[in-house]
């Protein structure tokens, strides 16, 4: 990307600098991913060179740092056309971003080669932690942290400086939840019920809450960009997915209280509050579809040009609507009731949902503002999606739902025989794992993640090269 | 004055207030609910165990006791039973059960295994391959009640596998050599698990099936179909 | 009338389950309830304004 740069601010030149280390972390996150699909069926790949611990948890851990670093990219991104003004702090924004990625490269070279420890502290305080999600390094979490107060404090300074929208109090008042959750992540206990009671505030309270809203405050400001939304219409929705989202997502945190060694009477709230998780989701889904509806027709009425101003960023946010709803919303309520949860809680299921609500209420999203920047950079008025564009999108898309397919069957035969016949010990996991149905559905796992992975070649080559197709370029 | 109608539906003061109450009281709740499950699920001592005292998450010293996981008529579903069955479901706490060949671990050497066990299971990343009370990956089977798995148990196929005669002693035999007792065409990796550390991570195992995880996993080790030694493919 | 608690230890929230659904229900309309408050204000806020 060597081509003269067309952002009128630092900030969304900072933004566009996280949005590169997402892409190569995405990169990352799929090719440890193929790596572990590959060792299901050949348990023999790698075995004792890298093993499935380690694949796997470079795998969701890439996952997790691709996307925070694209959040951070799009507030970075959004923030000076949400304000008004340049970022006050960018300077120090700029060598925050080289620290983070400094220890981000650091914690992932320590994994994949020094991988684990001793049972001792200077373990947990180096190498890893082994809390699926956050295994990083407790330094790296108060580096994190520090990196993250950096962040915030110059989001805060720029906003209370700037215009005050509706979006960035969201963003803010998010961010702040967001970033405090993270510390109740660093903690070590011998009592492993009160671990994982502190260890699914960070997971739970990120995923199905906070960065939920962060999606609504993303698909917001895109609405208004791309197809000229009104403001104060788009803020509405805003708020409303905001007390939908926290009045379900919050108290929805029961769900993973069920069989921890919590009390009974999480088995009430977790059921219906997460039940009413997807509702939101809906409304998201039928807020983008009538916005961009709507917007069209009065354009149309007016004989303006209807086209949306960036085509595959759309594609990508009403991919986020559906995939929202879809993965994180009805895969989500599949398994979330406890006589349903007894037997699915620990298998293949969980993972089938993992799969396609991260895909489909993040990935999506995110990568609808890496188009956005593209966008910006370029000093594209009407960016256009080219063949590239729409084999990524049609590619990615494919895969993710055919893995989520596999696993769901993979999912109901483990619930099935292991679970439910032969009653979940060593044993039955094994007769589960040898039957034809999770041998197949693993085979076409891997099988879509190879298409998903060529959907991501795609999408690189077309980030890089969307600027210069002849329809963008004046 | 006649009232003009106006919409509170679409007035975005009325979402903003209601989002902000929402959120804020919703989490409030769960910071009270955090407090009370907090008091449930503290660690017990050797305290309530002799004074007859169940606990969700008992104390480390039950590595002395018989450990089952029965039918309570109570609850309406499987708990761990610590130290004998009273024909309820209900521990008696009374019988004992050498753990590497004694049944006099005090609190503080307990504290001290199930602190080097705990350690070492995320030291060596265990939950990236296992899952521990259902939540972790789904590579190899879930260890919440490990401990009660009759393939560790005599005569089980696991036990017989190392040689051993003891749960206990398979049990850390199989963690320190994994690769020379495949189960599976799927394999432990060798993690470097040293015998002190082995030891530590049985106490946690043997901890942990004490936990009272509301009944699951359902029926664990309670067919007979599913404790058959699985042939690897 | 009132159900006897099936779990472990007795607490507020045990308490309040008293059946299925219960306790959720009861949070639910604590929750939702003082909305009515917010909405009866504004609309009066937004005849005055008007």
């Amino acid at each position: 990307m060597q081509s003269q740069s067309n952002f009128k601010y630092e900030s969304q030149k900072l933004g566009s600098w996280y949005f590169t280390v997402a892409v190569i972390l995405f990169g990352a996150q799929l090719l440890l991913g193929l790596v572990s699909a590959i060792q299901f069926i050949y348990p023999s790949f790698l075995y004792d060179i890298l093993d499935f611990s380690i694949t796997r948890m470079v795998h969701i851990n890439a996952l997790v740092v691709w996307m925070v670093y694209a959040m951070i990219g799009s507030v970075y991104y959004l923030l000076p056309d949400e304000t008004g003004i340049e970022t006050v702090g960018i300077g120090i924004g700029k060598l925050l971003f080289w620290v983070l990625t400094l220890a981000v490269t650091i914690v992932v070279l320590v994994y994949i080669f020094i991988q684990v420890g001793p049972a001792n502290q200077t373990t947990i305080w180096l190498i890893t932690e082994g809390r699926e999600y956050i295994e990083a390094p407790r330094w790296a979490d108060i580096g994190i942290v520090v990196v993250v107060l950096g962040f915030l404090a110059n989001t805060f300074l720029t906003a209370m400086k700037g215009r005050r929208t509706g979006i960035m109090t969201v963003i803010l008042s998010d961010m702040i939840a967001l970033a405090g959750l993270y510390l109740a992540g660093m903690y070590f206990t011998d009592n492993i019920s009160m671990d994982q009671y502190w260890w699914w505030w960070v997971i739970h309270l990120w995923v199905e809450a906070t960065w939920e809203v962060m999606v609504g405050a993303l698909a917001a400001y895109a609405l208004i960009k791309i197809v000229d939304a009104k403001r104060e219409i788009v803020e509405m929705w805003l708020w409303i997915e905001v007390a939908m989202l926290f009045g379900s997502g919050i108290l929805g945190l029961g769900h993973h209280y069920f069989w921890i060694g919590t009390p009974e009477y999480w088995w009430e709230i977790g059921a219906l509050f997460s039940a009413l998780e997807p509702l939101p989701l809906v409304g998201m889904f039928v807020h983008v579809l009538y916005d961009w509806g709507k917007e069209k027709g009065l354009k149309e009425h007016t004989g303006a040009d209807a086209t949306s101003n960036n085509t595959p960023a759309l594609m990508w946010l009403v991919s986020n609507g559906f995939g929202n709803f879809l993965g994180a919303g009805v895969w989500g309520f599949f398994h979330t009731l406890p006589q349903v949860n007894i037997y699915t809680h620990g298998t293949q299921f969980t993972a089938a949902h993992g799969h396609l609500a991260f895909f489909g209420a993040y990935a999506t999203i995110l990568i609808g503002m890496f188009y956005m920047a593209i966008q910006g950079k370029y000093g594209i008025k009407k960016l256009r999606a080219t063949f590239d564009s729409k084999m990524a999108i049609f590619l990615i898309t494919f895969g993710v739902l055919g893995m989520t397919v596999a696993l769901t069957i993979a999912g109901y035969e483990q619930v099935l025989i292991a679970r439910a016949q032969l009653g979940g010990t060593w044993d039955a996991f094994f007769v589960a794992q040898n039957q034809l149905w999770m041998s197949q559905a693993m085979d076409w796992r891997l099988i879509m993640g190879v298409v998903t992975t060529v959907g991501f070649f795609y999408l690189v080559k077309d980030l890089l090269t969307i600027s210069k197709n002849p329809q963008n370029v004046k | 004055m006649s009232r003009k109608k106006v919409s509170v539906w679409s007035d975005n003061r009325f979402w903003q207030r209601s989002a902000t109450w929402v959120t804020g009281f919703a989490s409030i709740l769960l910071i009270w609910l955090t407090f009370d499950t907090m008091g449930q699920i503290t660690m017990g001592n050797q305290k309530d165990i002799d004074n007859h005292i169940a606990k969700k998450v008992p104390s480390a010293t039950v590595i002395n006791y018989k450990v089952e996981y029965n039918m309570n008529q109570f609850r309406g579903h499987e708990v761990p039973v610590i130290g004998g069955d009273d024909g309820k479901g209900n521990s008696l706490f009374k019988v004992k059960e050498k753990f590497f060949g004694r049944d006099d671990y005090s609190q503080k050497e307990a504290d001290a295994l199930l602190h080097l066990g705990k350690l070492a299971s995320q030291a060596k990343n265990c939950m990236d391959c296992h899952t521990l009370l259902g939540n972790g990956a789904y590579y190899a089977p879930d260890l919440t009640k490990a401990w009660l798995d009759p393939a560790w148990g005599k005569d089980g196929p696991l036990q017989s596998m190392t040689g051993k005669n003891t749960k206990e002693e398979a049990m850390a035999e199989f963690l320190q050599n994994p690769g020379k007792y495949p189960t599976h065409a799927r394999m432990m990796p060798n993690l470097g698990i040293t015998p002190k550390e082995a030891k530590g991570l049985v106490a946690f195992l043997k901890h942990m099936a004490t936990i009272d995880t509301n009944g699951f996993p359902r029926g664990f080790g309670k067919i007979k179909e599913g404790v058959v030694y699985a042939k690897s493919k | 009338m009132i159900e006897a608690f099936t779990d472990m230890n007795s607490s507020f929230f045990g308490f309040l389950n008293q059946g299925p659904l219960t306790l959720t229900i009861f949070l639910h309309t604590v929750i939702v309830l003082p909305m009515f408050w917010i909405y009866f204000q504004e609309k009066k806020r937004l005849e005055r304004e008007n």
